[in-house]
């Protein structure tokens, strides 16, 4: 099921590349410093982020989606990279400070949820649509 | 339509159960996005025999889920996964699960077996969720209460019908949740 999904939905690749996506990170799919970034983490670009020039091809992407908030997995399938490699690239951008990242809130539930304020305003957000 | 940019929240509800019971449907008539797919890594230590033999040293292959997106204000953005509903990518489940608000585990009265994995993860994991019937042929021949035992579920779980197909269906049933991960809270905190 998975293998036949993962073909249909697979974007072309972009700009004809011809090394895996793993070269692009060295082999890293796991981030080596800063906070550990689920997948829903939101980026938005910096004002370094808008004019950072020679920057390797996912990167320009990457920073070109950043231009509205966007989640680490939704770069992932814009760009078609597995989210792994999205996080590194997006940890990358971050450290070099053309992204700024915009984590899940710290829970103080005991069950490691939101926090209910943020509830509550999740509930009249739902509510008002 | 833009969040406000210095304080954006992300959160996420995550759309369980068993195969073509409508979690990719229920996704897409939420999500403002069009449903997207991804593919999330997988490591060896979670799944059993897979085609991660070419590479050598490396036993990482991926798995494809759906997830949409919805901007609930000016700075929360809610995102939805639709999960594989077998019990051999609880692996992935873990890390989406983790600082959730919760999860919606479809329901399809003639499959309920399909959804016993969900239930059994999310309560072993005390992770709030909603139990939603999506409407098939038949389904309204049975009581809440009725689901509430054949499933097994805690007093507490609310059980809904809805239609996956459906918006406002499918935010009343975001909104059950939402409820009921707040009354949680009042509870355990």
């Amino acid at each position: 099921m998975a293998g036949h999904a993962r073909s249909a939905g697979r974007p072309e690749p972009r700009g004809g590349r011809v090394v895996p996506v793993y070269a692009l990170t060295g082999g890293r799919t796991r981030a080596t410093d800063g906070p550990d970034m689920p997948v829903e983490s939101i980026v938005t670009v910096t004002e370094a982020g808008v004019y950072a020039s020679d920057l390797q091809l996912e990167y320009r992407l990457a920073v070109e989606l950043a231009a509205t908030p966007v989640s680490v997995i939704e770069i992932a399938a814009s760009l078609g990279i597995p989210v792994g490699v999205a996080r590194v690239l997006v940890s990358d951008l971050v450290n070099a400070k053309y992204l700024v990242v915009h984590l899940p809130p710290e829970s103080t539930t005991a069950d490691g949820g939101p926090p209910p304020e943020i509830l509550e305003r999740l509930l009249d957000g739902l509510r008002a649509r | 339509m833009h969040a406000e940019i210095d304080s954006l929240i992300p959160l996420k509800v995550l759309v369980a159960g068993g195969f073509g019971v409508g979690k990719t449907t229920l996704v897409r008539s939420l999500s403002e996005i069009p449903p997207l797919l991804t593919e999330q890594e997988m490591t060896s230590a979670s799944i059993g025999v897979d085609d991660a033999g070419l590479v050598p040293d490396k036993t990482t292959t991926t798995v494809a889920m759906d997830f949409g997106r919805i901007t609930v204000d000016d700075s929360l953005i809610l995102y939805l996964f639709g999960t594989p509903g077998q019990a051999r990518f609880w692996f992935m489940w873990d890390e989406l699960a983790r600082g959730s608000v919760g999860a919606v585990v479809l329901v399809d009265l003639r499959r309920v077996d399909d959804s016993f994995p969900a239930i059994d993860y999310f309560e072993n994991r005390r992770l709030p969720f909603v139990v939603a019937v999506n409407r098939f042929p038949g389904s309204d021949e049975y009581s809440p209460d009725a689901v509430q035992d054949a499933l097994a579920l805690p007093d507490d779980c609310p059980v809904v019908w809805m239609d996956a197909r459906d918006a406002g269906s499918s935010r009343d049933t975001l909104i059950t949740l939402v409820e009921h991960a707040l009354a949680r809270t009042a509870v355990t905190t």
